[in-house]
């Protein structure tokens, strides 16, 4: 087993002297303990740090954990169960310090203003230039507000407007058609038909009578010319009646 | 022969040290010695190893992140990162294990699927790196990331443990792995 796993270490001596502390070195000698301070209150986060985890693990090793032999199926819906339950402590955490975070900002803001003078103060006139800011943000939303409703009224209108329109021109279209369908059925029936052959029947007797009455006259041999009267019937018999 | 622990020692005071495995030597010395090269205010140790379990009879400072390197061009390499991870003990995949895979760029070379290793990272709940580590740039970058990794495994950052960095880097997969 030793032949197979062989093991290098490979080291570097940092510069433990203090963050980027090389060249700081010729500097002045009052540098030096302040290196030195930074470096122990790093050291010593890392440290709280590295305690915290040490706790941690303790604390976790302080559950049980089940000892039955489980589905893989079920091991991987387990872990993330506990994953989410993790995250979800993370965002509670996250949630507290915010929370935690904007009380002690508040405080400090009102221990802030409590002692000095108001009307000097730059930051009250901030506070006054966003309350102005806010309030005419607040208008112009409004008056946009107001402006769609206004648009979306005519929209509307303009919608039923259109649906009327369309429906008037639906009827106008149906009264058409079923005119144009009387019409058709009208030339088709057959008291038109009989009518159209009397009528034709009443022309050709009447046709006949008309050229009856003219050689009638014709032959008479009367000047029809002169009579007015006569005239009048002799140009009213040349009418062709089929004409009409 | 024991399985590695994480808190079994005490931390050196300003030290961190990481472990980086893998079958390519010459790849694991270029990273050691690049994230050497890196300005850190902690003390880093690099120990480099072909292979887990690792002799217990070399006295070694408590390590704070494992590297395990896969090199997509090899099935060997994965295979031994396979047969290491048994050595390891559980609570070390509790954000002190990182999978880096190497090779991606050369496509046609690959003889490990992506998703091999995706799905490895996925079953060790890990963060999985890729990197190109021969290229000088991309090695200097990942060194980097490395050392600031490695600054937050081993304590130095207050505020952050390895476990809520696992967290936040775990947010940024989860669209990917959904698609496994």
């Amino acid at each position: 087993m030793e032949t197979q796993s062989e093991e290098q270490a490979v080291a570097k001596p940092a510069d433990s002297g203090g963050e980027g502390g090389r060249p700081q070195v010729a500097g002045a000698p009052a540098v030096r303990p302040e290196d030195r301070m930074t470096l122990l209150l790093r050291l010593r986060a890392q440290t709280k740090q590295q305690l915290l985890e040490y706790k941690s693990m303790v604390d976790a090793n302080e559950e049980k954990t089940p000892e039955q032999i489980m589905q893989e199926k079920q091991i991987e819906a387990k872990i993330e169960e506990l994953e989410n339950e993790v995250e979800e402590a993370k965002i509670a955490f996250e949630m507290k310090k915010l929370a935690l975070d904007r009380m002690q900002l508040s405080t400090a803001l009102k221990k802030h203003l409590e002692k000095i003078d108001i009307k000097t103060s730059v930051l009250v006139d901030n506070m006054k230039q966003i309350l102005n800011l806010n309030k005419l943000i607040m208008k112009s939303q409004q008056e946009t507000w107001d402006l769609e409703e206004k648009l979306l009224d005519v929209r509307k209108k303009r919608l039923q407007l259109k649906q009327a329109s369309e429906r008037k021109l639906l009827e106008i279209q149906t009264e058409k058609n079923k005119q144009k369908d009387d019409l058709d059925s009208m030339g088709n029936s057959n008291k038109i038909k009989t009518i159209q052959q009397n009528l034709e029947t009443e022309i050709q007797i009447t046709t006949v009578i008309q050229h009856v009455f003219q050689n009638l006259i014709l032959g008479s041999k009367v000047n029809w010319a002169e009579d007015p009267a006569l005239k009048e019937t002799v140009l009213q018999l040349e009418k062709n009646l089929t004409m009409i | 022969m024991s399985a590695l622990r994480p808190l079994d020692k005490l931390p050196g005071l300003n030290a961190a040290t990481i472990l980086l495995v893998g079958t390519e030597d010459a790849l694991l010395q270029q990273l050691a010695d690049s994230m050497l090269k890196e300005d850190c205010t902690s003390e880093l140790n690099v120990h480099l190893a072909r292979a887990l379990p690792l002799p217990c009879s070399v006295n070694r400072p408590r390590i704070d992140l494992i590297v395990f390197v896969v090199n997509l061009h090899s099935k060997h390499s994965l295979q031994n990162v396979e047969e290491s991870l048994c050595h390891l003990d559980a609570a070390f995949f509790l954000g002190k294990v990182t999978f880096l895979a190497t090779g991606a760029g050369r496509d046609s070379h690959c003889s490990v699927h992506r998703n091999t290793v995706v799905k490895l990272a996925h079953t060790y709940r890990s963060p999985l790196l890729f990197c190109d580590l021969e290229v000088e740039d991309f090695r200097a970058s990942m060194a980097q990331r490395l050392v600031r990794l490695l600054q937050i495994c081993a304590g130095h950052v207050p505020g952050v443990s390895a476990l809520n960095l696992l967290s936040l880097l775990r947010g940024s997969e989860n669209p990917s792995l959904e698609d496994l």
